[in-house]
């Protein structure tokens, strides 16, 4: 499984802990915990195997990739698909 | 040349002839009425204001007046109209006033998106602005009537106006409308504020109207700075408490309380971020107006501030 970007254009606002991302496709506005913004972040410039951006997203955090709950991580993964900031693919794809 | 220019014969006149041109910050409106009980409250209340040039743009063209049809014998009421269209139901004619004052703000929230226009009182000294966004019923136009009359200039009691270029407050000093309790706890904070009549039985209940001071009408071309994001709410025998805030709660209470954050897209997120980043974010809880007015007046104007956010843009 690979993770994709969606949207090519975000504008990034960090405060606190959140992170306020701007989405010109949609003209959204949306608040992500630091979970969610390293994942959206970590596949800025390309696609990434998800257990890769998972390992990545985990160190971010400062944790151990095992660390890092899959449910918290698939819960983050799924709502950021929803918003068509990101698209779950298989190898295939992210070859395409 | 102002409204008070004109005697209130000529006044009456203007408003059934030809229109009477006000100039309300940064908007022109003509405005005809029929209706005696309209002009009568008006004339008091509009002096103050200027004339815009004979050759400026008209943005909004407005009556409020009689009823189109045969019902103007039948029942006394008043219609407002924006461009010969009628938006609402029609008032009864003693609420003519008040009509035409909400309904001047339904042209603005719905036409001016060439700003960015918050749901914010802001108020303006040494050129640096508060800006008090907040929902209805949590004091707003209360604390920005005693601020108004207490050395701070008016630059709006319900639209915080925020110019794209360059992201600075246009002025917006019209009447305050007060209403309810709030219109005697002015008249006791401050007797000598100009007030009309009360308006019992509105659609918002009993309603009055505050004439801002003199010198924020006659200022009203001039921008101010927003330099406090300042979300204030009135509690019964509350202590005071002016309590910082973290930046991205108050980003989302601004872009929640602005009337046009969806139609103006990345230029709304822009404007927000820049100010947020530029103010000072505090909530404000107060009972009591003196004391609010006394730790507003305490906030350092000097502190610098950089004018670019940290953003992080992926462009």
């Amino acid at each position: 499984m690979v993770l994709l970007p969606t949207a090519k254009t975000l504008i990034w606002q960090k405060w606190d802990d959140l992170y306020l991302v701007y989405q010109p496709s949609s003209a959204e506005t949306h608040v992500f915990n630091e979970t969610s913004a390293l994942i959206l972040a970590s596949i800025e410039s390309g696609s990434l195997p998800t257990a890769s951006v998972k390992e990545w997203t985990a160190r971010s955090l400062g944790l151990m990739a095992d660390d890092l709950g899959s449910e918290e991580f698939d819960l983050a993964v799924t709502r950021l698909e929803e918003l068509g900031l990101l698209d779950c693919g298989d190898d295939k794809t992210a070859l395409e | 040349m102002i409204i008070g220019d004109l005697d209130q014969r000529e006044f009456t006149e203007r408003l059934s002839g030809v229109g009477l041109c006000i100039q309300f910050g940064p908007f022109n409106l003509r405005i005809h009425s029929d209706l005696p009980a309209f002009s009568r409250v008006a004339y008091p209340l509009y002096s103050p204001y200027p004339q815009p040039q004979p050759n400026q743009l008209i943005d909004f063209h407005i009556q409020i007046t009689s009823p189109p049809s045969m019902r103007r014998w039948v029942r006394r009421q008043a219609c407002f109209a924006l461009d010969g269209h009628f938006p609402f139901a029609p008032y009864a004619v003693d609420h003519a006033f008040p009509a035409l004052e909400w309904g001047i703000n339904w042209c603005i929230a719905t036409r001016a998106h060439h700003l960015l226009m918050l749901h914010a009182a802001a108020v303006e000294r040494n050129g640096q602005a508060i800006l008090f966004p907040a929902s209805p019923g949590d004091g707003k136009s209360t604390l920005c009537t005693a601020l108004i009359h207490s050395g701070w200039r008016l630059l709006s009691d319900e639209f915080g106006l925020v110019r794209p270029e360059d992201g600075r407050l246009l002025p917006l000093p019209r009447v305050i409308p007060l209403k309810n309790q709030s219109i005697e706890v002015i008249r006791q904070f401050r007797p000598n504020a100009v007030m009309g009549p009360s308006f019992l039985g509105t659609r918002k209940g009993t309603v009055a109207h505050v004439q801002p001071p003199v010198e924020s009408i006659r200022r009203s071309q001039e921008c101010a700075q927003a330099r406090w994001l300042i979300f204030p709410r009135w509690i019964a025998d509350a202590p005071l408490s002016l309590t910082p805030i973290v930046k991205s709660q108050a980003f989302l209470l601004v872009a929640t309380n602005a009337f046009n954050y969806d139609v103006l897209d990345q230029t709304s997120f822009r404007l927000v971020t820049q100010m947020v980043h530029d103010c000072e974010c505090f909530t404000l809880i107060y009972s009591n107006l003196d004391e609010a007015i006394a730790a507003l007046d305490q906030l350092n104007p000097t502190r610098p501030h950089s004018s670019k956010p940290s953003s992080i843009d992926s462009e």
